[in-house]
């Protein structure tokens, strides 16, 4: 017993101190159920192959990876500022008008939050 | 009769309207165009995509794991509320007909609408198409309606698939570790928030293709993984997929 769960930390140090780029698309499955939520959703059976959710995950990944360093090489290099990820997506019409309407709706939500928290700063002497 | 026309006018406005917003419609504007005097579903449908882009995110964030989005779950829904009862407010009607003649009436006033009608249709109609194009507001509730419409008419099957396409996003932890661990510095919860988007629509597209390529093929069932191979083989050529190490995606297996 002690000795599995000493190998299994190994083994779950080594993972941690590996590189991201070559071991994170064998090992650890970081989307599996999400992506398998997904798939139904979007058209895919009810009970999708485990290959075709591995082989999606690996190209979320690497799709993330790339938007990623190419983010960092515009703009300020070395980091990733939303302005990046807008200028990368301009072409694709479909992922630009997505994200041009997920932070329209943040700042809109962010704004009825603190108006929520205001009214009920002033709402409590009644 | 001119009725009739001013909501054909008024419809291709929408489409227009749509498609300006909007280029992903092209494939259901093209339908639309093709049978506008056709049943309302599938005019339901090209509304359907712009308004799961609207509302998509206040359902991903009510489902994320943080303690935050507690409140913020909180806030969704009043936000939701709000914008609703507003629709119940201002829209008196369920048709384009209906509301252009509200248009019509609030525009010209009292006495003269019933003895003039036609010439003020045609100018209502120029009017009422620079108003379309100002009141987006008014178009969103249009198609909220008739989502409403279309969602109530689903059978089980295709409701469970609308709620998992709807509810199902990646989790933001996860996205912001990994591109911190890629970035080597931290990055903003508005940059998770467009990646983790800009994600479920690249998972859309692929899977979208993938079941093109797999009815094209004559197959039916779950997808496989050539399916999916092959349709980022195309989504590449279209140039939809960043492509900078195009020998790694090869060599995994």
């Amino acid at each position: 017993m002690a000795q599995a769960e000493e190998s299994f930390e190994q083994f779950e140090e080594e993972e941690a101190e590996a590189p991201l780029g070559a071991t994170l698309s064998g090992r650890k499955r970081l989307f599996s159920k999400e992506l398998r939520c997904m798939m139904y959703g979007f058209g895919d059976d009810q009970n999708p192959y485990t290959e075709s959710v591995d082989l999606l995950e690996d190209l979320v990944i690497e799709f993330i990876t790339e938007m990623t360093h190419k983010a960092m090489e515009i703009g300020r290099t070395g980091r990733v500022q939303v302005e990046d990820i807008v200028f990368l997506v301009r072409k694709d019409s479909r992922k630009y008008a997505r994200v041009k309407d997920l932070l329209t709706m943040n700042e809109e939500l962010k704004k009825a939050r603190k108006a929520f928290d205001e009214v009920k700063y002033a709402g409590i002497p009644n | 009769m001119e009725n009739i026309f001013s909501k054909m006018e008024a419809n291709s406005g929408n489409v227009l309207e749509v498609d300006v917003k909007n280029p992903l419609d092209s494939p259901h504007v093209k339908t639309e165009l093709l049978g506008n005097q056709d049943s309302q579903e599938q005019r339901l449908l090209s509304h359907e995509d712009v308004l799961k882009k609207e509302e998509d995110d206040i359902h991903q964030r009510s489902d994320s794991d943080d303690n935050e989005d507690a409140n913020l779950d909180q806030a969704a829904t009043a936000l939701e509320d709000m914008l609703t009862k507003t629709e119940d407010f201002t829209s008196r009607s369920e048709s384009a007909h209906d509301t252009k003649e509200n248009i019509a009436q609030s525009l010209q006033g009292t006495s003269f609408e019933s003895e003039i009608i036609l010439p003020k249709l045609a100018l209502c109609d120029r009017k009422e198409k620079k108003r379309e194009s100002k009141s987006r507001k008014e178009l969103e509730e249009e198609e909220r309606e008739k989502m409403q419409v279309l969602v109530s008419n689903f059978t089980e099957e295709q409701l469970d698939r609308y709620e998992m396409y709807r509810r199902s996003a990646f989790p933001k932890a996860s996205i912001k570790r990994l591109m911190q661990t890629i970035t080597g510095c931290s990055v903003s919860q508005n940059v998770v928030i467009a990646m983790s988007g800009i994600a479920k629509v690249f998972v859309g597209e692929v899977v979208e293709e993938a079941l093109d390529v797999m009815e094209n093929q004559g197959e039916v069932g779950p997808l496989q993984p050539k399916h999916l191979r092959e349709a980022v083989r195309r989504l590449r050529l279209r140039s939809g997929i960043p492509n900078g190490h195009p020998h790694r995606l090869w060599f995994r297996i």
